[in-house]
């Protein structure tokens, strides 16, 4: 008896719980509401996973990656506010490469200017430097984080709209639409990317001492660094990390539109994924991380809107619903609500 | 203050303290800016009180307006990213309830200052009570805003009301003796309107509520040091609270400014206004990590970001992207000037 007591308070203590608990509700809502939610089928022409529950984990590909180098960034005690002004330039120069601005690829077709790795890597090469620029801002030049990041923020959207001389690109490109609206086996391509990336990210943290590191320097930058950690090093890892992430996501936007989309591709993303790892229980005063707390945070952000949609609810009041939710969860992960929790369930155990 | 030590100092020693530092660098960046546009750009009129007034002060106001609530929560080391949200539904407010419900707009005003001051002293309550970091709280604050304005309407609702129209059309006109010896209006035509006049006397009251009482010193005692303020029995909560709501204030006029300027209500007005005003009180010299900044600076950043596109503007050839680029560049500068005087002053601190 005394044991199962014990074990509650340790389960309301945890943050995920909330977030895992929230996400549950919602769902049950929509079950309730249209018993079909959850079917998932194979569409017989193209041999694809189709149905609410997939569309989700597809549509929310993008802040679930974001949201992973996110998490990092916030464990370190700071945010990253350019990953969505990352995700224009990302998309921008990929398009530019494809569609080089020459009478004679004037028309959008199913062909690239310059070879396919180049309009991949190179995009991922930009937002992984302008990653490092934050890094080195905030590690060398000891700024704080939201306003060295807010540099990108503010001029991101600027340098994508100059590398594409304000144009807007479309393509038909064909290998490229695969990162965003192709398929492994019944399997949608972003959710693919989403996974690798999700393990990747998770290996490179738990199976190596990096995740110690940025939860050390979180907690305390000037007691990790007199215990032998580099803190520098760490902050600008995470950071380039970041903005990799992102150019990564800034691809699969790009590839699902087949166009960039200077002015609104990844507009609110940097929000909704500070949002997402919240959601997740970690702290935004840094220290100890959950990316699995994350990966719920932001499907729960996807389900919001998917939900809003599916009934037919006005598709921009999706942020009214999404600050509700949002504000349940953080009013239950706060310090003084867990503490009411803990200390009841304390109680009921002596009691018991 | 010590009233009696402040009296002994000259007027030049208490200007050249180092606290100023932002405030003068802000100046002197944004006389080099507009030195430079009067040099390359002074025969079309850059140097004309129209482009000073109307393309610098006017066309901004609102983010100006705005700024004032913001420089005073960033000073309490707080941030508030719901403003831009906030003023998009007093927009959306004083339009419904003119063009659709027929109210008179000054009562709508009236509602939605209610609603503003109303969210903001929950988001304060929030922030403090809760523990809530203030980013998230007011991110909340900005999605549920947004959200409301939505569902009041997707379309822009155009308003078309005598009152408006009036306060939008009040113009000063500025007048001079022309070459003819008669008081008329100058040339190019140069007036200053309700947004202008508001922005004035939002930094007025601003700098008075920061300098001049006790809970502008409140604010900054909060800014600099959180536990220590509890400690010495501030008033932490009320001000705290009263900050966010006092910014909800500012945010509800920035909306009102706002729709005198376009007249209309929008669901997505002034998105991401927020960072502008941010911006703003940041090169204005605000620091983020709290406890400096002043009005003063904040009116200078303003006028500093506005000069960059007109800047843009009069040279004609740049692609306006590159106002964006030019005011992170600038943003980048700020902070390493604000580095370099804190590293500085510890430096001294410490001999």
């Amino acid at each position: 008896m005394k044991k199962k007591a014990i074990d509650f308070s340790v389960i309301t203590r945890s943050k995920i719980t909330w977030a895992v608990v929230a996400e549950i509700l919602i769902l049950l809502v929509c079950f309730i509401i249209r018993p079909d939610f959850f079917s998932i089928s194979i569409q017989p022409s193209t041999g694809v996973l189709y149905g609410s529950l997939i569309d989700i984990l597809n549509r929310s590909a993008e802040i679930t990656i974001i949201a992973m180098g996110m998490t990092l960034a916030i464990a370190l005690g700071g945010t990253d506010l350019s990953v969505g002004a990352l995700v224009a330039v990302s998309g921008a120069m990929a398009l530019k490469l494809m569609r080089w601005d020459v009478l004679e690829y004037s028309t959008p077709g199913d062909y690239t200017v310059y070879p396919f790795w180049m309009a991949i890597l190179l995009p991922l090469l930009t937002c992984m430097l302008m990653g490092l620029f934050n890094g080195i801002l905030i590690s060398k030049g000891g700024m704080q984080p939201f306003i060295a990041t807010l540099i990108l923020m503010v001029s991101g959207r600027g340098i994508a709209q100059i590398l594409t001389n304000g144009k807007q690109f479309t393509t038909m490109y064909s290998p490229f639409r695969v990162i965003g609206q192709g398929h492994l086996g019944p399997i949608p391509m972003p959710i693919i990317i989403m996974t690798v990336v999700c393990i990747a990210m998770a290996v490179f943290v738990r199976k190596t001492a990096f995740g110690t590191f940025v939860e050390s320097v979180g907690v305390n930058k000037s007691a990790s660094r007199l215990s032998g950690i580099s803190s520098d090093t760490v902050i600008i890892i995470v950071y380039t990390l970041t903005g990799l992430l992102a150019g990564i996501a800034g691809l699969i936007y790009s590839s699902r539109i087949m166009s960039n989309d200077s002015n609104n591709a990844g507009i609110n993303y940097e929000m909704d994924a500070i949002l997402a790892v919240v959601i997740g229980g970690t702290a935004m005063t840094g220290g100890k991380f959950s990316l699995i707390g994350t990966i719920i945070g932001s499907i729960i952000i996807r389900t919001i809107v998917t939900f809003v949609y599916y009934f037919g609810i006005v598709a921009e009041a999706t942020m009214a619903f999404k600050a509700l939710i949002i504000a349940v969860v953080i009013i239950l992960q706060s310090e003084p609500v867990r503490e009411y929790f803990a200390r009841r369930s304390e109680k009921r155990a002596l009691q018991g | 203050m010590n009233k009696t030590s402040s009296k002994k100092q000259s007027l030049l020693s208490r200007l050249m303290n180092p606290k100023y530092i932002m405030v003068y660098a802000t100046v002197a960046i944004f006389l080099i800016i507009y030195l430079f546009g009067a040099i390359n750009y002074g025969d079309k009129g850059f140097l004309s009180l129209r482009t000073l007034i109307i393309s610098m002060f006017t066309e901004n106001a609102y983010y100006g307006i705005s700024a004032v609530g913001m420089t005073m929560v960033l000073i309490t080391g707080g941030i508030d990213l719901s403003v831009g949200a906030v003023s998009a539904l007093t927009g959306m407010i004083i339009a419904y309830g003119v063009a659709i419900m027929n109210l008179p707009p000054m009562l709508c005003l009236l509602f939605a200052l209610v609603i503003g001051v109303g969210l903001g002293l929950l988001m304060g309550a929030g922030i403090h009570y809760l523990n809530v970091p203030p980013f998230i709280m007011t991110l909340t604050g900005m999605f549920l805003t947004r959200g409301i304005c939505s569902l009041m309407s997707r379309e822009s609702i155009e308003i078309n009301n005598e009152l408006i129209d009036a306060l939008a059309g009040f113009k000063i006109y500025i007048k001079w003796w022309n070459e003819d010896g008669e008081w008329a209006k100058i040339k190019p035509i140069c007036y200053i309107n309700f947004n202008f006049i508001l922005f004035i006397v939002m930094i007025i009251i601003g700098t008075i509520l920061l300098q001049r009482t006790r809970f502008g010193r409140n604010v900054y005692a909060i800014g600099g040091n959180e536990q220590s303020a509890k400690l010495m029995g501030l008033p932490v909560a009320r001000t705290k609270i009263l900050v966010y709501g006092f910014n909800g204030f500012c945010s509800v006029l920035a909306g009102f400014a706002y729709v005198l300027y376009v007249k209309s209500g929008w669901n997505l007005a002034l998105q991401g206004g927020e960072l502008e005003v941010i911006t703003c009180a940041v090169i204005g010299g605000t620091l983020m990590t709290g406890g400096v900044g002043y009005m003063v600076g904040t009116l200078f950043g303003v006028l500093l970001k506005s000069a960059i596109p007109a800047l843009i503007t009069f040279n004609g050839n740049l692609l306006s992207w590159w106002g964006k680029i030019a005011t992170g560049a600038l943003l980048l500068l700020f902070i390493f000037i604000q580095r370099v005087v804190v590293v500085y002053s510890n430096r001294k601190k410490q001999e």
